[in-house]
């Protein structure tokens, strides 16, 4: 079955422009999403978002359907240029919270809450477990932006974006067995970093 | 099935992608082992919570402000202001890290050296220009007297050796090495071809 990206694609570079807008249209919530947990800033991702498909935009014509998958050449562009936006912020306000996490940080000793008890369907209407809840995306939020590069990137894409190891593979030119070895290793750190946020009774 | 050869299998036991023999092996361990029970437990907890956290949305003005840009770069595409800018930036991208930009001064550097040491060395300037000979009056060596008089090279051809044979008054400019040199290799020619019986 014929991939809808590549159709789109095709279609965008036969003159049809309203193409590549339904292309947009699918992919910017993931893309902002990534973007905003990768370099824990939402205002940033959107700009890099847009700089991602301003680039696709650019390249259309030397896109290939079939060699790459476009959500993967996507997520390829947004990740180089991620790196590059990290570089030049330098290490000082590499890892910002203010935009993503805006809890209050003081990073006391925080309550741990059992994550399954504590995941009602009505949460909305139960401030306190709300807050609690906040809490705990702030740490995970957080402790992800701590995560090294090589170990963060990867995280994401598995466990926030979904994507199948052979995807992520593709996307960092990475070879499987060091994807799934840095995703293990990635959630492993992150266990440690979350320990007073999890319970293991 | 060490600690530490358990933890390593944490996520694909996680995800259900052990082989037969090591979810054995793995299970075999943690049933034994109550600490990597009870890290195993908090990895599964902490994966879970990840996978909850909340996806972040973009704006409403995502996609007036992608559109406008769009259009913007749409105008210059194929604007020599584009290919200038998008070229300047990536210089000054290039020069912003430090280890690049001193390549880069290294790398200029040595294009001057060279370059300069080619140019004055000859190997830079025409050969295919019409080489000449310059023929001044004997008083040019007292550097009194009229200019030199340039006559193309084929004046020369009938004269076998330059060097040895040049008139009073007719000499190569020691100043311009690579019209000496053609001039021998001239000089050359003609004698070959004359032994050649031609």
């Amino acid at each position: 079955m014929r991939d809808l990206d590549d159709e789109l694609m095709e279609r965008y570079r036969a003159g049809d422009e309203n193409a590549f807008t339904l292309l947009v249209r699918r992919h910017q919530q993931p893309l902002v999403n990534f973007i905003a947990r990768f370099i824990n800033d939402r205002d940033g991702a959107e700009d890099l978002a847009q700089e991602t498909f301003i680039r696709i935009f650019k390249a259309s014509r030397r896109y290939k359907p079939g060699r790459a998958q476009f959500k993967t050449w996507m997520y390829h562009i947004a990740t180089n240029l991620c790196k590059n936006e990290l570089r030049n912020r330098g290490r000082r306000d590499r890892y910002r919270v203010d935009n993503v996490v805006d809890g209050d940080g003081d990073g006391g000793d925080s309550e741990q809450i059992d994550l399954i008890e504590s995941a009602p369907a009505d949460v909305a209407f139960q401030p306190e477990v709300a807050l609690e809840r906040k809490e705990l995306h702030d740490a995970i939020q957080t402790a992800i932006a701590e995560l090294p590069e090589q170990y963060r990137v990867p995280l994401v894409l598995r466990d926030l974006q979904g994507l199948s190891y052979d995807e992520i593979s593709e996307v960092l030119e990475l070879r499987s067995g060091t994807t799934k070895s840095r995703i293990n290793r990635a959630r492993l750190m992150l266990k440690d970093k979350l320990q007073s946020f999890v319970s293991c009774s | 099935m060490k600690c530490l050869q358990a933890e390593e299998h944490f996520s694909a036991h996680f995800e259900d992608t052990l082989d037969y023999q090591t979810l054995q092996r793995f299970e075999e361990h943690l049933a034994a082992c109550e600490a990597c029970q009870q890290e195993y437990t908090r990895f599964q907890e902490s994966v879970k919570a990840v996978r909850q956290l909340p996806q972040i949305e973009p704006s409403p003005d995502f996609m007036p402000t992608l559109l406008q840009r769009l259009a913007e770069e749409q105008r210059e595409i194929g604007g020599v202001s584009e290919i200038i800018g998008t070229s300047w930036k990536r210089l000054q991208d290039v020069f912003r890290r430090p280890r690049w930009a001193f390549s880069g001064i290294v790398a200029l550097l040595l294009i001057a050296v060279v370059g300069g040491y080619l140019y004055q060395d000859g190997f830079l300037s025409d050969r295919d220009a019409q080489p000449t000979v310059v023929i001044t009056p004997a008083s040019e060596e007292s550097q009194v007297g009229p200019s030199p008089v340039e006559l193309p090279v084929d004046v020369r051809r009938s004269v076998p050796d330059v060097n040895r044979f040049l008139p009073r008054g007719v000499t190569s400019t020691s100043q311009q090495p690579m019209q000496r040199h053609y001039i021998l290799k001239q000089v050359s020619y003609t004698n070959a071809s004359t032994r050649g019986g031609l």
